[in-house]
């Protein structure tokens, strides 16, 4: 397993190389650094300087790599914006993210096996059909409409039909003026983010599931599991879930790119302070030593995440592990 | 037939389809002997597997099954899915015909024999394990303590075969059927599997059903056969008159068809029954086999369904010239 | 008892008794299993509808793009305005329909490109392997862990945000997931019997590949084709919602909702954020329904 893993590391290593030197390609071709200095007055000589100081005097190949040796000793420059460091920056940033993705997957993985399994064992019910329904409404329905539609119908509706003071649920923020901690307070900021986030997801996941779970209910050692005797519902937890699970976690952890572009929309509309919207805040900026690390963290994140499934991947699946 | 330990009548099995109603099986009755074996033999599509398939429940729900099946005093094709459970495994088994997609990829073949055994009866875990490596030793696997905690997918084809008749008779059952059991193997493992079925049935009694389309398994293992054609029954004997006084023209042909070499048809063609089997939605009128009989006439088996005629102790055919085919002129 | 124990004898001529199973061709195998899908076929209805309303905009649409009238700002749905109007008084419904344009356009014009090339170099790929093969896996890799959404805005403020360069940098991104669909069928296709038997013909690889291999990918190129409008459409709109798309004087529907999102917290302008997601909705809806009709007729094999 051990060796399985640091494999998989090691090998991930030349895809965020290549990935980063992209993105930081990309960076700096859309985002001038000599922006500011172009309208001074006596530009030329001021360009000539900033150009030797900030490097560009050098092959891209070569500023990329002084980019990263200072990222990886955890020097990761200042934000041209706020003149802070960029990594207190995005320390600070990600806190918010990593909760919200936490809550987020927890829950989307969780209601898509329910509906998942339950859709598949209840083939052509009236249940299936409503969540199959509700799936597809799920995926055709852009995450910004259906976050602002919830903060329509459930925050600003429901305190104009009846007359609140306060909204059931909040929409900005993670936590009220000067409260913290885990408590209901917290949870009626997080219920419309994390709805959001989740329901594309489940709507997407619980569809797979349940289509893997048809496959496998139909499989032959389903059958023989069946002819044995074995009760239906340990038929369908022992045999077909444990089976349908495999390709079903593959499919969670190839969405996670996906997540971010999720998470971005999600921060603005509910005006969260994490690595979403400091990634809007410092394009609008041009903020390129933010976005350049922001880009490596997200990287970084991602392909944690893939390995953490992959784990899970390995301890599924024997012919895997014995291969 | 003296008490049999299952008795099967009048067994009747619809699918619906885009195309009209398939009848896959039509009619198919048969007596099973304590401690016997009955081999059903036919073509692909003749309506085997559904047979046995219904008889554990397990076929889909699109499936409309009407007759009798008795075992042991009730009707198994009325049980509902509760009381069929206890039945399933341990007084009926079932072996299928590709032993590496019916068993689970993903667990040891130990604990699916385990399984079998706990879904049944309430037993510690650690004699669950020994009585699996001794099933997996019985079967006549080397090593059965190491083989246990391994996957199919490190068994070699017939080892699998051979796990999955552990699998069936760990609770010894009173029947056992297996479904092609020798079709995805190698001639000399065929006669290895075959063998093992032997032996497990001399040591239990254990009655089994052969499903096979190989008329060679079937006269070197069966005590009686069951010929199917076009889901319905043709032709039911011992297995002496089922090979040397077949009373059907289709299990004629079927004998025909066998390359001989022991010289007696040397420098001729080899047989085959022309044409096609038929459409299971779309079946001819009257006799199914006439389209394709030489000694069909129009008058009687171009139209009427054959009766069963009884041609001798335990032995009937579906033909209505069943007992005349010897005399009877063959069309040109 | 005679020699052999079954004469030889020809079969009569035929099957006898009840009719033989009707002969059908592909095609019409291929229309009866779609015009089941219901949904599909009413998803082809409002697709049309939505079209010909928003590509007909300059000659259907009620009153002219951006024509302000402040006198009757704000004003929820009425009859002489069916969808409502603006702060600025300008027609929602008309908004709508000129907006529509673009992003119909823009999802339509990716999936096109995005499948020329993403068929191209996925069954190169496939085929030919080896080199394009890895260089394939590596750049869909790639792209795997870097976040669209993020990458793409960054590319457009590079390029400039005109629907020209969101179609490029849309469509740059959307081949990928078409070349890898193809290049699993291809992979697969390649192994199947008639192939060799093409090549023992002496047919060449390239003869090979587009005569034989490309039409068995018709099925899964036109499903995943229809398939991808919806994703541009969906892209597009998220990109010009946080406002890397589409900039004014242009209109898109994500641009409508950007401009919405401030009334979300005021419920007598729901409308403003009904109206333009609901198209969005119910494009990306429709297509969906679309996709999955013709998967099913050009396979139904496939589990529902």
């Amino acid at each position: 397993m051990l060796r399985y893993l640091t494999r998989r590391v090691l090998g991930s290593i030349p895809v965020l190389l290549v990935a980063s030197f992209i993105t930081f390609w990309l960076v700096r071709v859309a985002i001038d650094p000599l922006a500011r200095y172009r309208h001074q007055r006596d530009s030329k000589r001021v360009l000539a300087e900033q150009r030797v100081k900030l490097g560009l005097d050098h092959s891209i190949l070569q500023q990329w790599w002084d980019w990263l040796t200072h990222f990886v000793r955890g020097d990761m420059g200042t934000s041209t914006r706020t003149g802070d460091s960029v990594s207190s920056m995005i320390g600070h940033a990600l806190w918010p993210s990593l909760q919200l993705l936490f809550w987020a997957t927890i829950v989307s993985v969780a209601v898509a096996i329910v509906l998942g399994v339950y859709s598949a064992v209840k083939q052509y019910s009236i249940g299936d059909y409503f969540f199959t329904g509700l799936s597809y409404v799920g995926i055709a329905m852009p995450d910004f409409w259906f976050a602002l539609l919830a903060i329509a119908l459930l925050v600003t509706g429901p305190t104009v039909w009846f007359h609140l003071d306060q909204p059931i649920f909040y929409s900005i923020g993670l936590h009220s003026e000067g409260v913290s901690g885990l408590n209901l307070d917290y949870f009626r900021h997080l219920a419309l983010p994390v709805l959001t986030l989740t329901f594309t997801s489940v709507a997407a996941w619980s569809r797979f599931l349940r289509a893997e779970m048809l496959g496998v209910l139909n499989a032959d050692y389903v059958r023989t599991a069946r002819a044995k005797g074995v009760p239906r519902r340990q038929v369908v937890s022992r045999h077909a879930f444990r089976n349908a699970l495999i390709p079903f976690l593959t499919v969670t952890a190839l969405d996670t790119a996906f997540l971010v572009g999720g998470v971005i929309i999600t921060e603005k509309i509910f005006s969260i302070s994490g690595m979403g919207q400091a990634f809007l805040t410092a394009l609008q900026a041009g903020d390129a030593p933010f976005l350049l690390s922001w880009f490596l963290v997200t990287a970084i994140a991602v392909i944690a995440f893939n390995l953490l499934v992959d784990v899970g991947y390995v301890a599924l699946d024997p012919r895997i592990r014995l291969s | 037939m003296v008490d049999p330990v299952l008795s099967v009548r009048n067994l009747s099995i619809d699918f619906k389809t885009d195309d009209g109603v398939l009848h896959a099986v039509d009619d198919v009755s048969f007596d099973l002997a304590r401690g016997e074996t009955l081999g059903i033999v036919g073509e692909s599509g003749s309506g085997k597997t559904v047979t046995s398939l219904a008889l554990l429940g397990l076929l889909p729900k699109t499936a409309a099954v009407s007759g009798d099946a008795t075992f042991d005093g009730a009707n198994l094709l009325a049980l509902d899915e509760k009381r069929l459970q206890p039945v399933r495994g341990a007084r009926i088994a079932m072996i299928f015909q590709d032993a590496l997609t019916a068993l689970n990829p993903v667990r040891r073949v130990g604990d699916q024999i385990a399984e079998a055994i706990a879904v049944h009866h309430d037993i510690a875990r650690a004699e669950l394990h020994d009585r699996a490596v001794a099933l997996l030793d019985l079967v006549g696997i080397a090593q059965p303590a190491a083989r246990a905690g391994e996957y199919p997918h490190q068994f070699s084809g017939g080892m699998r075969q051979r796990a999955m008749i552990a699998m069936a008779i760990a609770n010894e059952p009173d029947v056992l059927i297996a479904d092609e059991p020798t079709t995805a193997l190698d001639v000399t493992i065929q006669a290895q599997v075959l063998d093992v079925l032997e032996r497990i049935q001399v040591r239990t009694d254990t009655a089994i059903i052969l499903i096979t389309h190989d008329l060679g398994v079937v006269a070197g293992v069966a005590d009686r056969v069951l010929v199917m054609y076009a889901g319905r029954e043709v032709e039911i004997g011992s297995v002496e008159d089922i090979f040397y006084r077949p009373g059907h023209p289709y299990t004629r042909g079927l004998l025909s068809s066998l390359p001989r070499l022991d010289g007696r048809e040397h420098g001729r063609r080899l047989f085959q029954i022309g044409g096609q089997p038929p459409s299971l939605v779309f079946l001819p009128t009257g006799c199914a086999f006439h389209p394709r009989c030489p000694f069909a006439d129009d008058e009687l088996c171009a139209a009427l369904v054959p009766d069963r005629q009884p041609l001798g102790d335990g032995h009937r055919s579906a033909c209505h010239y069943a007992a005349t085919l010897d005399e009877r002129e063959a069309r040109p | 008892m005679t020699d052999t124990l079954l004469p030889t004898r020809e079969p009569l001529a035929g099957p006898v008794g009840d009719t033989a199973p009707p002969a059908r061709s592909n095609w019409q195998l291929f229309r009866r299993r779609f015009f089941r899908h219901k949904l599909a076929l009413a998803s082809i209805i409002v697709l049309v509808v939505l079209m010909v309303a928003c590509f007909g905009a300059p000659w259907l649409a009620p009153y002219k793009q951006g024509a302000q009238n402040l006198l009757e700002g704000s004003q929820g749905p009425s009859a002489k305005h069916w969808f409502g109007t603006d702060d600025l008084g300008r027609d929602q419904l008309s908004e709508i329909m000129y907006a529509g344009r673009i992003s119909l356009m823009i999802g339509l014009v990716v999936a096109l490109l995005s499948t020329i090339v993403g068929v191209t170099i996925g069954a190169v790929a496939g085929y030919f392997g080896r080199f394009t093969d890895h260089g394939l896996s590596a750049v869909t890799d790639l792209f795997l862990i870097l976040p669209d959404l993020a990458l793409l805005a960054v590319a457009i403020l590079y390029l400039g945000q005109s629907a020209t360069s969101i179609i490029v940098v849309l469509a740059l991104l959307g081949w990928m997931y078409m070349a890898r669909i193809i290049r699993g069928q291809v992979l697969a296709l390649k192994e199947k019997e008639f192939v060799e038997a093409a090549r023992a013909l002496g047919a060449s690889r390239t003869r090979i590949l587009l005569r034989h291999i490309v039409p068995n990918c018709i099925g899964t190129i036109t499903v995943n084709a229809t398939l991808a409008v919806a994703s541009a459409v969906g892209v597009e709109a998220a990109l010009s919602f946080l406002g890397f798309g589409i900039q004014p004087p242009q209109n898109s529907w994500g641009r409508m909702l950007s401009d919405a999102e401030a009334y979300a917290t005021s419920w007598s302008k729901f409308y403003l954020i009904l109206f333009p997601g609901l198209m969005l909705f119910l494009t990306i809806l429709a297509v969906n329904f679309l996709g999955d009709a013709l998967r099913d007729a050009f396979d139904p094999r496939s589990t529902r």
